[in-house]
């Protein structure tokens, strides 16, 4: 364990990773589906801000792009479309998951904790940011898969795909600030299909079954 | 200590004069801010020393049943809390010489037992509402107590000590102690624990009636006359403590005496007390932006701040703290 008292601009950098991380937990104990729904555009807001930091304390000129299309994608447009494609109805109160917030909050901070031992023993070594965002990063990765499984709701599950991204945006600002943007942008349309895909599911699901519950699927027959 | 200084010994008196008479003048100024934000004129802000002296003047009343346990309580609480201001830093950069008598962990102790003994004198009675009371504060103090011992872990991480002049020492030296994530991160946990200890809002209303809401406040029910008076003056004094930490260790250790000479200490008293009442005034926002959170949603507060400390400790681990 080094204890070296880390540079003031890895430390913004690495309160900023970690306020990500923060909202994946908070999405986790979001009662409100439109809450969680904002928290995501929180969190794209923050690896927006990320990206600038990195982009001005790196001199990185195409991280301004990548930031300015996350922001219009993510923060704007993603939230906005799950926003409009949640079924306005009686269903704004998300299901009851199978365990408690307090335990779901515990379970994820076990699975955090995995993520960093993981990363830790890697010795992955970065110019662009301090290692500790990338073990940050894959630990709202892993925390973005408990909201998957643990809320059994069709919102929940979309905000935790679209907010795993995010987890995996962080970790390519640390591992490759300078990736091909094309790279970049290839991924950000990927997340503009799965948004179409996933609001698809969430209106048929709740056109059948009248919720958003996925406890509803897991008969063979409706 | 230059010769026209006032002695260590003096300065140490000072700090304890300063919590003892200092802390029901915050917490008048908070009732008062709290009253205007609500649209109310509020108490004077000198209320909380008239309602001493009003109490000191009492009789006092004791349940049958009870033992000397009853009257003692209070009394040890008192004690504890006149104890803890010598262990931290509340008007001087420095320690002074009985300020390493105890470390972080001797302080939660002392502490610990001043809560410990306000329990038992409550459930000592025999009434029910106090034994409530009793039993939740235990209760909640034991959730809280992993927080508080993953702080300071992140403590002793960071300075390699657990003693709270040491970190108040490095979060004054450089921009980038306070901007380390292991730093804010422990910072915000303290904070919430000191709302969890101090019984503020989304976890208890300090100035509600209704008994069935009541965490710390309904042990002190059975308690009249000066006893009653001692357990309100700890309470205060346990406030301004838990507020002394979080300023002078944690958020903001500036203004703090670096010497003994009397101009510099004076000064610190003020100082002190004026950050106080920032933070009550913070305190007091919180108090009307949130309802109180229903009893078995406070461990998911509590799971909250759990989660800042122990991330704290694995931002280090990841070399990032």
């Amino acid at each position: 364990m080094t204890l070296n008292v880390p540079s003031t601009d890895a430390g913004v950098a690495d309160v900023m990773a970690i306020l990500v991380l923060l909202t994946e937990f908070a999405m986790l104990r979001a009662p409100l589906l439109r809450s969680q729904v904002r928290l995501y555009a929180f969190q794209s807001l923050v690896v927006t801000g990320l990206a600038i930091f990195v982009a001005t304390s790196r001199h990185i000129d195409e991280l301004y792009v990548l930031a300015l299309l996350t922001f219009v994608l993510k923060v704007v447009i993603v939230p906005g479309l799950v926003m409009r494609l949640l079924p306005d109805a009686d269903v704004d109160l998300a299901e009851s998951s199978i365990l408690g917030v307090a335990s779901m909050v515990l379970v994820a901070i076990a699975v955090a904790a995995f993520a960093f031992f993981a990363v830790g023993s890697l010795h992955v070594h970065s110019v662009a940011l301090p290692t500790s965002a990338l073990a940050i990063a894959a630990a709202v990765v892993l925390v973005a898969f408990v909201l998957i499984i643990l809320r059994a709701d069709v919102v929940s599950q979309a905000i935790g795909f679209f907010s795993l991204e995010n987890g995996v945006s962080v970790a390519s600002l640390v591992v490759a600030a300078g990736l091909p943007l094309v790279v970049e942008v290839a991924f950000l349309f990927d997340l503009l299909v799965a948004v179409v895909v996933f609001g698809v599911i969430m209106r048929v699901h709740h056109g059948r079954a009248n919720s958003l519950s996925t406890e509803d699927l897991d008969r063979l027959k409706g | 200590m230059g010769p026209s200084g006032i002695p260590p010994e003096g300065v140490q008196a000072l700090q304890v004069l300063t919590i003892v008479a200092g802390a029901p003048l915050v917490s008048g100024v908070i009732a008062h801010v709290e009253g205007r934000l609500q649209g109310r004129r509020g108490p004077r802000i000198l209320q909380p020393y008239y309602d001493l002296a009003k109490l000191f003047c009492k009789e006092t009343v004791v349940p049958e049943q009870s033992s000397w346990v009853f009257m003692i309580g209070p009394v040890v609480a008192f004690g504890c809390y006149l104890i803890v201001p010598m262990l931290i830093p509340v008007l001087t950069t420095y320690g002074l010489p009985l300020g390493y008598m105890g470390d972080i962990l001797g302080g939660g102790f002392i502490l610990a037992l001043a809560g410990f003994s306000v329990s038992l004198a409550g459930t000592e009675t025999g009434a029910p509402y106090a034994q409530m009371g009793g039993s939740r504060a235990m209760t909640f103090g034991a959730l809280i107590e992993p927080t508080i011992l993953f702080v300071v872990f992140v403590v002793a991480l960071i300075t390699s000590t657990d003693l709270p002049y040491a970190l108040s020492a490095t979060v004054r030296s450089s921009a980038s102690e306070i901007v380390r994530p292991g730093h804010v991160l422990v910072a915000i946990a303290f904070f919430l624990v000191v709302l969890v200890d101090t019984g503020r809002i989304p976890v208890e209303t300090h100035s509600g009636t209704l008994e069935f809401g009541m965490i710390d406040e309904a042990r002190t029910l059975e308690h009249s006359g000066s006893p009653l008076a001692l357990l309100k003056w700890g309470a205060a004094m346990k406030q301004l403590i838990l507020y002394t930490i979080l300023i002078n260790v944690f958020v903001a250790p500036w203004g703090l005496a670096a010497s003994g000479s009397l101009g510099h200490v004076v000064l610190a008293i003020p100082a002190l007390l004026g950050k106080a009442m920032l933070l009550g005034l913070v305190f007091a926002v919180i108090d009307n932006l949130f309802s109180k959170l229903r009893l078995f949603k406070i461990t998911e507060f509590i799971a909250a701040a759990f989660l800042l400390a122990v991330l704290a400790v694995l931002v280090f681990y990841a070399g990032g703290g």
